[in-house]
């Protein structure tokens, strides 16, 4: 039979699920407070690593992985690291650029043309060059 | 030989691990999405996301998340009363997930911020009135006039002259259509109020339209004001002398009860992409919530019989719970909090 629920102490799960609601208000109270945060990314970095502390709480004591065997990692890390893949994958170009986007609907880039480049069918990442 | 954990949890695992991979295409992709789309709609007053109602949400996963391990942990020591009231308290939470998101759905669907219907530019914006503004008309129309198979413009030209309406109904061969035709006829005579509500917004819809044919129309009044200041004051569009006229027109009150799809035109760049994202991932996620539900459901079934047998079935309903918990745990603060 299994080993993940006779041979360890019961987590505590009732401090887990406090510190799971104390994370969540944390981010709320970073969103509330974001203009005291130097950037918009900041506040990113910030609430993506309070969730990622969230989701370890949820793995490790929720779903008992702190108590599992090694089968764990031979079950879930080709999965994660395809599962990375993809995003990985469409970064380069639809992500980060290294050349300008021609958006015509963006009424930012629209004003940076005059009229005729406006109506010549795109061509704006051109002209900028 | 083999792992040492029942078949059903190794099975639940593997089940998990391509669910890792179905979501994080979405998340993945939307991220990829917004960083490669400057100008991502993330103000609130754009895209009608309500923090409260994330939040809220969390809470309610999260503390059903604990009341399925509570349960778990009760069908172990063979406390199945328990367990069930548990698992009961958790289904409990999970409808009012669903009802907490169906609220913001409504309010999607209420500003029309769905895939394919959000302008993205003050042209698309002045169209889309257009359009709303002809759907608005034809409401009205056929509540004045309703002869469906009548074409629309044969009856706006009965409303507008009603002894043309009257030679119609003469010249009608049917007897049961001409019954009809009579009876509409005599109901609106005595709506000259309406009839007049009628031909001033059809009026006001037919200005605007060939305005918009001959280039006339600008949605705001100041366009260099339009890209940032359009939400300066909540629920304020300093919009251009035609666009305001009319609506102006299809907010009287005569006309509001047909005029409800007629939205306060307002462009949002990447608008269609971010309400693909938004439902897609919310939408994906809300029906695993209804696949735990079922789960859940079926334990609760089993009432008083409820014993040992289920302890394996509780664990595993209660790992895909908890992999739904997780997954909404990073779409909160990536569609809710992150902006930028």
């Amino acid at each position: 039979m299994t080993d993940s629920h006779e041979t360890h102490h019961h987590p505590p799960y009732g401090f887990i699920f406090v510190l799971l609601i104390g994370f969540t208000l944390l981010s709320c109270v970073a969103d509330i407070m974001r203009d005291a945060l130097p950037s918009a990314l900041a506040l990113a970095v910030v609430v993506l690593a309070i969730s990622v502390m969230k989701a370890t709480c949820v793995m490790l004591y929720f779903m008992h992985l702190k108590f599992e065997r090694a089968w764990k990692y031979i079950l879930l890390a080709p999965t994660t690291i395809l599962a990375i893949g993809l995003p990985l994958a469409l970064l380069p170009d639809v992500g980060v650029h290294y050349y300008d986007i021609d958006v015509p609907q963006n009424p930012i880039n629209a004003h940076a043309f005059d009229g005729s480049d406006i109506g010549s069918g795109g061509g704006g990442a051109e002209a900028a060059h | 030989m083999g792992l040492a954990i029942p078949n059903s949890k190794l099975c639940m695992w593997l089940f998990l691990g391509t669910e890792i991979m179905f979501f994080t295409a979405f998340i993945g992709s939307y991220l990829v999405l917004r960083m490669g789309s400057p100008g991502w709609p993330s103000d609130p007053a754009d895209t009608h996301i309500v923090l409260w109602a994330g939040g809220l949400n969390t809470f309610v996963l999260i503390l059903s998340s604990y009341f399925v391990v509570v349960a778990h942990e009760a069908m172990t020591e063979s406390n199945y009363r328990k367990a069930w009231t548990f698992l009961a308290r958790t289904l409990a939470l999970s409808v009012v997930f669903l009802g907490i998101k169906g609220y913001e759905y409504w309010g999607k669907f209420d500003h029309d911020i769905l895939p394919g219907h959000v302008a993205e530019s003050e042209d698309q914006a002045a169209s889309k009135l257009e359009h709303e503004l002809i759907v608005a008309r034809e409401s009205f129309l056929n509540d004045l006039v309703p002869l469906h198979d009548v074409s629309v413009k044969q009856r706006e030209g009965w409303v507008g002259n009603l002894d043309s309406f009257s030679a119609a109904i003469a010249a009608e061969g049917d007897d049961s259509q001409k019954e009809t035709m009579q009876s509409i006829f005599d109901a609106l005579k005595s709506r000259t109020d309406d009839l007049a509500a009628f031909q001033t917004f059809s009026t006001a819809v037919t200005t605007y339209r060939d305005s918009l044919r001959k280039g006339e129309v600008e949605l705001y009044a100041h366009a260099a004001e339009s890209v940032e200041g359009e939400h300066g004051e909540a629920g304020h569009h300093n919009y251009g002398e035609k666009v305001q006229t009319v609506l102006d027109a299809a907010r009287t009150e005569s006309v509001a009860g047909f005029s409800g799809g007629v939205h306060d035109p307002h462009p949002m760049v990447y608008g269609n992409v971010f309400a693909s994202c938004y439902f897609i991932m919310t939408g994906f996620h809300a029906i695993h919530v209804l696949v735990g539900m079922i789960l859940f459901s079926i334990v609760l079934l089993q009432g008083s019989r409820l014993d040992g047998r289920w302890v394996d079935f509780v664990e595993n309903s209660g790992l895909y719970w908890h992999f739904v918990d997780l997954v909404w745990i990073f779409l909160f603060p990536l569609i809710y909090i992150v902006q930028f």
